[in-house]
């Protein structure tokens, strides 16, 4: 493997056009952003996941635009009365996230002073989030503002005192993630006494947590919770002797907000594909004190998958880069037996990412803050089987007889676990097979 | 500041962007944040052509740009030069965030970049400032872009020109607007001389005085940059919205004296067009006046379409339009004059919520508005005809709302909504409300509430009772 700074201009979707998706995702949160009409246009006009045939979302009312002029910015706290008014409205509200970046910043809004204030007056939980917050390295990826909510997130965990550790190894006292599918308070089977284990990340698929604690729960780990879960409510207690597994590669900051509260994060793979599963649920385990090994599990796992490997096998990849699943992905792809030729990263943390880049394949490259022409050009020359493309590539690559599909369409579909792998290789081998079909059409 | 659920504009950047990516040869440069760069996503989601946007990001990078990333203006200028030798403009546009971070921008255009022959021009538009909005600054840098290619004074065309003032990139059938107006002025006997914004090059807005009038097929993008043309150069403007039978006919016949042409013969044109492609008035006459009786429309958008389809459905059809209103509160003035010929109930907001109250009051039969009454007339349950910019359709086919063949779209629109909807009078009691539901009502947002209404008074008659109170209100919401 070898990494290559271009220093370029990368093709990545700012990270505020998430907030549509958190605010479908996390149902009882009132988002609201702060800024100018730049802003407000920008999450009205970029759907949750933009393609080219996805039309913009529709209003959500749940989202609310704070929109600052210029000329008269507000006097402190008014903002926050202004937020109060608006929250009155919105039954069923159980934290308000005040999504406030640079130009809010630049027009004198103090969010998170703003933030204690609407807290105080709704006595709800507020947070600040900055999506244009300084990181140690530098690049913007599109999933940045995901990272900041579940960092939020973390912080508004009830925390673990050291009685709850005690309660915690009481097998009658677990509900767990997966309390309500087998019954709250059901005993997990061989839990015996270990740390509680919450699973972090997994906010695009559905699901995700689910799935991964049912992983975890064959190999004796019961996951205590997730963040995010579904509700507020929900959040599980995490603090002094949680054991937390990161599950996207991008959740620096969330993962920091957790080490910071005296959790431990496990480094490992992330849980993608068959050998980041087998490890991520080895290493998950290990760290909550259960020895397992998953070797068999993998093994299987990778028969299982023969056929699809084999229409997968030889296949190029290249990989544009914009939301950090990339590095797994391709991790994953070329295990399988899939050609990577470049992975785009527009931001790469290395020291957190340290165990993913170790099992990248050696003849994988790794181009970090990517520029999107060059990358365009070396598409041209390279003329890949299938490039997995960011939002605004992807259709001058369509035009230009390239198969493309974006990361979002994986994490729509699911890359988490064992069957998060076949997920990602049917996901692949449809979008080739279909490809094919069209290609043989006498036009 | 304001608490909005939604925006009609965009930033004055958005609107340059627009602008700048609708003439060849044009390459927009835009100092911005490093994640400022959605621009490109939204052009190939919209456009859906394939084609690389022509604007560059030259990102605002803090603390000192001593290495070679992008970042430093004048050579990321350079860059643009280098990597786009065909660029024959490059303007300068910032971003929002870059203005209110009060850089103090100063760059030339240097006089050689090796390997590029003749350098580009370079437009900087020194007015830009934070919180104005992307029609206006469009419009304002249309007029720039023509000023700054205006060298010397071409001679006008020795048979009759037109330039065609339309919409940039992102309107809704933006370039089958300009053939369908370049069509109708073909028949008549008049040359287009120039397509502004959309597919015009750098040559064409030097040549614009060339021609003997400019039509305004959308005021909002063209108004400067004709009045600078008729002070400049003398030429005169038709600004009558191209839409419905009528003002079709309207803008011929004014094309016509101003280029001096037959009467006669731009009547007859326009008499086999009404015969042959304009079904508008077949429509009107065809369907039986009970259809249209009594039926209530509201319109909203920007200035040219809620005018010109206001104007034709009330007089060309018959409908009532109980409101019409713009969301370009900088054109208040005159679309107040024109809306008051055809409607009580013109009106200029900005704010969606507003505008959704007074369609809400208004009690329309139909809705033709952006996307943003799409939740309006949902709540409502009325139909609902995305005929004005912005909306979310996006047909690989498109199609003119403007001139002939626009009015049979319009009256293909209406048969679909109208058909079989006679309006019959209810005789439906109306439900009383008590202070407590009314007070509930209040907190719903307001391109919500008349859902909201709906679902409770079905309730309290679900109920068998006569009033809807505060608890029937609140188990209907959930």
């Amino acid at each position: 493997m070898t990494i290559l700074n271009e220093s370029g201009i990368p093709d990545v979707l700012p990270p505020l056009h998430a907030v549509n998706g958190l605010s479908e995702r996390l149902s009882d949160v009132l988002v609201v952003v702060v800024g100018t009409q730049a802003e407000a246009h920008l999450v009205q006009t970029l759907p949750a996941a933009p393609s080219p045939n996805l039309p913009p979302s529709r209003r959500n009312q749940r989202v609310i635009f704070a929109v600052i002029d210029p000329d008269d910015p507000p006097q402190q706290g008014v903002l926050a009365s202004r937020i109060v008014e608006s929250a009155a409205g919105l039954r069923g509200t159980k934290l308000v996230l005040l999504v406030a970046g640079r130009t809010a910043e630049a027009l004198g809004i103090d969010a998170a002073f703003e933030a204690t204030l609407v807290a105080r007056k709704l006595d709800l939980p507020t947070e600040a989030v900055n999506p244009d917050a300084p990181r140690e390295v530098p690049g913007v990826l599109s999933t940045d503002l995901e990272d900041g909510v579940l960092a939020a997130l973390v912080k508004l965990c009830p925390k673990r005192r050291t009685s709850d550790l005690v309660e915690t190894a009481s097998p009658t006292k677990r509900g767990g993630l997966l309390g309500g599918l087998l019954g709250r308070g059901t005993e997990a089977p061989d839990s015996g006494e270990g740390r509680p284990v919450v699973l972090l990340g997994g906010v695009i698929t559905r699901g995700a947590a689910r799935g991964i604690a049912t992983e975890l729960l064959r190999a004796g780990v019961e996951v205590a919770g997730a963040v995010p879960e579904n509700g507020i409510e929900d959040l599980p207690p995490l603090g002094e002797g949680t054991v937390v597994a990161i599950m996207d590669p991008n959740l620096t900051s969330a993962a920091t907000a957790a080490e910071q509260r005296g959790a431990t994060v496990v480094k490992t793979l992330m849980p993608v594909g068959v050998d980041g599963t087998a490890r991520f649920v080895q290493d998950v385990a290990e760290e909550a004190g259960k020895r397992n090994s998953e070797a068999v599990r993998a093994r299987s796992a990778w028969e299982d998958l023969g056929v699809l490997r084999n229409r997968i096998r030889g296949k190029r990849i290249f990989f544009t880069g914009d939301t950090g699943l990339e590095i797994p992905l391709a991790r994953f792809l070329a295990d399988a037996g899939a050609v990577v030729l470049e992975v785009g990263a527009p931001r790469l943390d290395r020291h957190f990412l340290a165990v993913e880049l170790q099992a990248l394949g050696p003849d994988v490259d790794v181009v970090v803050s990517p520029d999107y022409r060059g990358q365009m050009s070396r598409i041209e020359e390279s003329r890949p089987d299938v490039v997995i493309s960011s939002p605004g590539l992807q259709l001058p690559l369509v035009a230009r007889g390239h198969l493309c599909r974006s990361p979002q369409d994986f994490l729509e579909a699911g890359p988490y676990g064992y069957g998060g792998a076949r997920r990602i290789l049917e996901l692949l081998v449809h979008t080739m097979e279909r490809a094919e079909t069209l290609d043989a059409l006498n036009l | 500041m304001k608490l909005l659920r939604g925006v009609y504009e965009g930033p004055q950047s958005f609107g340059i962007l627009r602008l700048a990516a609708s003439i060849r040869d044009v390459h927009a440069l835009l100092r911005a944040l490093p994640g400022e760069t959605h621009f490109r996503t939204l052009y190939g989601v919209r456009e859906r052509t394939g084609a690389s946007v022509p604007v560059t990001l030259s990102p605002l990078r803090e603390g000192s740009t001593d290495s070679m990333e992008p970042g430093d203006l004048a050579r990321d200028l350079s860059r643009v030069v280098r990597r786009h030798p065909k660029t024959e403009i490059v303007i300068l546009v910032r971003s929002e965030a870059s203005l209110l971070l009060g850089e103090n921008i100063s760059v030339t255009m240097p006089s050689e970049i090796e390997g590029t022959g003749r350098p580009p021009l370079l437009v900087t538009l020194p007015w830009e400032e934070p919180g104005m909005r992307e029609t206006e600054a469009a419009e304002l840098a249309l007029e720039d872009l023509i000023r700054a290619r205006m060298h010397d004074r071409p001679e006008r065309s020795p048979y009759p020109t037109v330039n065609l003032f339309g919409p940039p990139i992102f309107g809704p059938g933006a370039e089958a607007e300009y053939a369908e107006a370049e069509r109708l002025l073909d028949m008549i006997g008049v040359e287009v001389n120039a397509r502004v914004p959309l597919g015009a090059n750098p040559v064409d807005l030097a040549r614009l005085p060339r021609a003997w009038a400019n039509v305004l097929l959308y005021r909002e993008i063209g108004e400067s940059a004709t009045l600078y043309l008729q002070d400049e150069f003398g030429m005169p403007r038709v600004t009558t919205p191209m839409i419905g039978a009528a003002g079709t006919g309207a803008v011929l016949r004014s094309v016509g004296e101003l280029c001096q042409l037959d009467p006669k013969s731009v009547q007859r044109t326009i008499w086999a067009e009404l015969a042959r492609t304009a079904k508008l008035p077949w429509y009107a006459r065809l369907e039986p006046p009970e259809t249209f009786q009594n039926r209530r429309v509201a319109i909203c958008g920007d200035f040219t379409y809620p005018l010109g389809l206001g104007y034709a459905l009330a007089r060309e059809v018959g409908l009532e339009i109980v409101a019409c209103g713009t969301y370009l509160t900088h054109l208040a003035r005159d679309f107040l004059f024109h809306a008051d010929t055809f409607t009580e109930g013109a009106f200029v907001e900005e704010d969606p919520d507003e505008v959704a109250a007074r369609l809400e009051a208004a009690k329309p039969d139909l809705i033709v508005g952006t996307h943003l009454e799409e939740d309006v007339a949902d709540s409502l349950g009325v139909p609902y005809l995305p005929l004005c910019p912005p909306v979310t359709d996006r047909p690989f086919v498109e199609r003119p709302l403007m001139g002939y063949a626009g009015s049979s779209v319009l009256a293909d629109a209406l048969d679909t909504v109208l058909r079989g909807r006679r309006k019959e009078p209810t005789g439906e009691v109306g439900m009383q409300w008590t202070d407590g539901a009314l007070q509930e009502a209040a907190t719903v947002p307001l391109f919500l509430r008349a859902r909201a209404r709906r679902l409770a008074e079905e309730r309290a008659r679900s109920q068998g009772s006569g009033e809807v109170t505060r608890e029937i209100f609140l188990e209907s919401r959930y």
